[in-house]
């Protein structure tokens, strides 16, 4: 932790109105590192990711991504810097074929000029080749080649999920945010989400920053995490000194037990 | 920002062992053209002799009609800014296109009537006035999408709307046409101050160039333009942001960029179509045509083709600009055929003719489950 973090978010905020939504969010990631990010319903947890990618501007505090300010840069400018996300009430174009909603992703590192495009040049038919060939490799990743031309409205929810996740790898990131990757799935698609998380970690070489609410996925795979409640981060370390932090299970009494909290969610997520 | 530079992108390692063969590039990057510059050949010289002045007319205005209707579904249809000011940016080039070989026509050749014959130096001057027609359009294109960045949906419609009716009044404010090489050669700075451009009486004497070739090589170029961009990177770039504007960022698109590219482009091709009605001869441009009457008929025809189809587009404008013409007997009922006509759309087809899908999807599909 004492070498330079690839991301550093130094004690950034937001507050809508009367509500503190996030307050002094402070999280140093390493290069390859797989860290969690809980807590009760309301507790900010998505407020921090669209704090990170731009979608609201933090009031306080800086975000340094390889040691460059990522402060006051609009979304698309902080996803080409490398950051990627995926979103807990799915935001996929679904008029597009589930192959389009990843190639729209990979050509953000293509040069995609538009004369190209016009006159159809050689390069610009090689790069919309090259495109189309490295989505198709992507969506391998959850085996979702054979579906590749269907709506991606037309999916399951579960592939859905998990095309939000090809999508964002499709960004070429450095670090990838999940919101709650397995809200929905049932606990066999959970463990192998778990594997899956694991895996992209390891192959793409990213670090990933995860909210979830199911504990034990947490616990599981997660090197670190934090615990927000009421937009304060009451926790964070290693998952052992997290689950017997007498603050973390008051939080979590406080609103509901884990089983309800985690209910809670799934429904609300199916629901969107 | 943090330079991807030191790695190159992962998606490109393979894009020059992809390109295409030199040949095969060309053919496809000029085949499309040739294509059309063919059928404009065709309009021209293979049909338009036999059918008689009206029915060329008609084709006339649906070849106009669909340079309109595919260029408005670009800003429209794929990136889904709903835009009322067509109509007004086709004004805009028609003007512009319009006092560019009447004046320039009696500057040259003392004469405002047409100069020289097919592929002569007045057809020249006027392409030229096409084409400029088109950027001060696009111009215009540009200053109107600035503001569109911040306005969605009914705001953004409302605002176009207004622009489209700013270009009318601006225009019925302008001067009386000067008529002839002499009065313009003694008209002093008074003259131009407002332009002399007809005000509300309308722009006439612009000499009558517009023909079949160059109303369907123009229709050709607008749709190979729109299809390339359809199926691009730049496309996908401008569906992203019909579907999803927060979605779209979060994947590295730079909205405020494509939703102005969307009206630069969709207005150029609106004032080369002004420019070709304003050179067609029985017409006589006037400031009505920014109005927003010609803008939601438009509009219409994009809506009934379903947004984003370019061949759903192309097959609307066709029908409905043909249509009041079929139905002329019943003058009085006209409208009335019309309205209900879109009305059981609405009803049955809500997503247009073919949605968002082309002709050719169909014919796969069939073939696919008849398989
Ligand atoms: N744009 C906004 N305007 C006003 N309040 C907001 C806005 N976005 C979030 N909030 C509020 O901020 C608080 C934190 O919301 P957030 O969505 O970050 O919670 P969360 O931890 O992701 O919860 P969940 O587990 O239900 O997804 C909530 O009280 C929410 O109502
Ligand atoms: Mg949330």
């Amino acid at each position: 932790m004492s070498s330079a973090p690839l991301l550093a978010i130094n004690d950034i905020g937001i507050r809508f109105g009367g509500l503190a939504a996030v307050q002094d969010f402070f999280l140093h990631m390493p290069p390859r590192s797989l860290y969690g990010l809980i807590g009760p319903n309301g507790a900010g947890k998505t407020t921090v990711f669209n704090l990170i990618t731009g979608v609201y501007q933090t009031q306080t505090g800086a975000m340094l991504l390889e040691g460059q300010p990522l402060g006051g840069l609009p979304p698309h400018r902080i996803t080409s810097a490398g950051i990627a996300r995926t979103f807990q009430n799915i935001r996929l174009f679904g008029d597009l074929s589930v192959l389009d909603n990843v190639m729209l992703a990979c050509q953000l590192r293509a040069k995609n000029r538009i004369a190209g495009t016009l006159v159809r040049s050689r390069a610009s038919v090689g790069e919309e080749a090259a495109i189309r060939m490295r989505s198709l490799e992507l969506l391998d990743v959850f085996d979702l080649r054979a579906r590749a031309d269907e709506p991606a409205q037309s999916l399951p929810y579960g592939h859905q999920r998990q095309l939000e996740i090809v999508r964002a790898l499709a960004t070429e990131p450095k670090v990838l945010l999940l919101d709650e990757p397995a809200a929905g799935m049932n606990s066999g698609e959970k463990r192998q989400l778990a594997q899956t998380i694991r895996r992209i970690r390891d192959e793409f070489q990213l670090a990933i920053l995860l909210i979830e609410h199911d504990m034990e996925l947490v616990m599981e795979i997660c090197e670190r995490i934090t615990v927000l409640d009421h937009g304060v981060t009451i926790a964070s370390g290693p998952p052992e000194q997290i689950q017997c932090d007498p603050k973390v299970i008051e939080a979590y009494l406080g609103v509901a037990d884990d089983e309800g909290a985690e209910e809670q969610s799934s429904k609300g997520a199916e629901e969107k | 920002m943090p330079s991807n530079a030191a790695h190159s992108p992962i998606v490109l390692r393979e894009a020059d062992a992809l390109r295409p063969p030199r040949g095969h590039a060309l053919l496809r990057g000029i085949g499309p053209l040739l294509i059309g510059v063919a059928i404009a050949a065709v309009m021209q010289w293979g049909v338009g002799p036999f059918v008689g002045t009206y029915v060329a007319r008609i084709l006339l205005d649906v070849g106009i009609a669909i340079i309109l209707a595919v260029s408005l579904n670009i800003v429209n249809g794929l990136a889904g800014q709903f835009s009322l000011g067509h109509a007004g940016f086709s004004a805009l080039g028609g003007y512009a296109a319009g006092s560019i070989t009447y004046y320039g026509s009696l500057i040259l050749w003392n004469s405002s009537v047409k100069h020289g014959g097919p592929f002569g130096a007045g057809e020249w001057l006027f392409v030229a006035a096409c084409l400029t027609g088109g950027l001060v359009a696009a111009g215009a294109g540009f200053i109107v999408g600035l503001p569109a960045l911040r306005l969605r949906g009914d705001y953004l419609a409302i605002a176009t709307l207004g622009f489209g009716e700013i270009v009318r009044v601006m225009l019925q404010q302008t001067g009386d046409v000067i008529y002839s090489a002499r009065a313009l050669e003694q008209a002093t700075v008074n003259d131009f101050f407002p332009p002399p451009l007809g005000g509300s009486l309308g722009f006439s004497g612009i000499p009558t160039y517009t023909s079949l070739f160059w109303v369907y090589l123009f229709c050709a170029v607008t749709i190979v333009v729109a299809q390339r961009l359809k199926f691009s990177a730049a496309g996908r770039a401008m569906v992203s942001i019909r579907e999803d504007e927060i979605a779209a960022q979060a994947m590295g698109v730079n909205i405020t960029k494509w939703k102005v590219r969307a009206f630069v482009i969709s207005a150029f091709f609106a004032g080369v179509a002004g420019a070709l009605f304003a050179h067609e001869s029985g017409v006589i441009i006037s400031p009505g045509d920014a109005g927003f009457q010609r803008s939601i008929e438009i509009v219409i025809m994009v809506v009934l083709g379903g947004k984003g189809s370019i061949t759903g587009v192309l097959l609307a404008a066709a029908i409905l600009s043909t249509l009041p013409e079929f139905l002329r007997d019943f003058a009085q009922y006209r409208m009335i055929i019309y309205a209900l006509l879109l009305i059981g759309m609405m009803l049955l087809r809500p997503q247009g003719l073919f949605g968002n899908h082309e002709i050719w999807d169909y014919f796969k599909r069939r073939r696919k489950s008849s398989s």
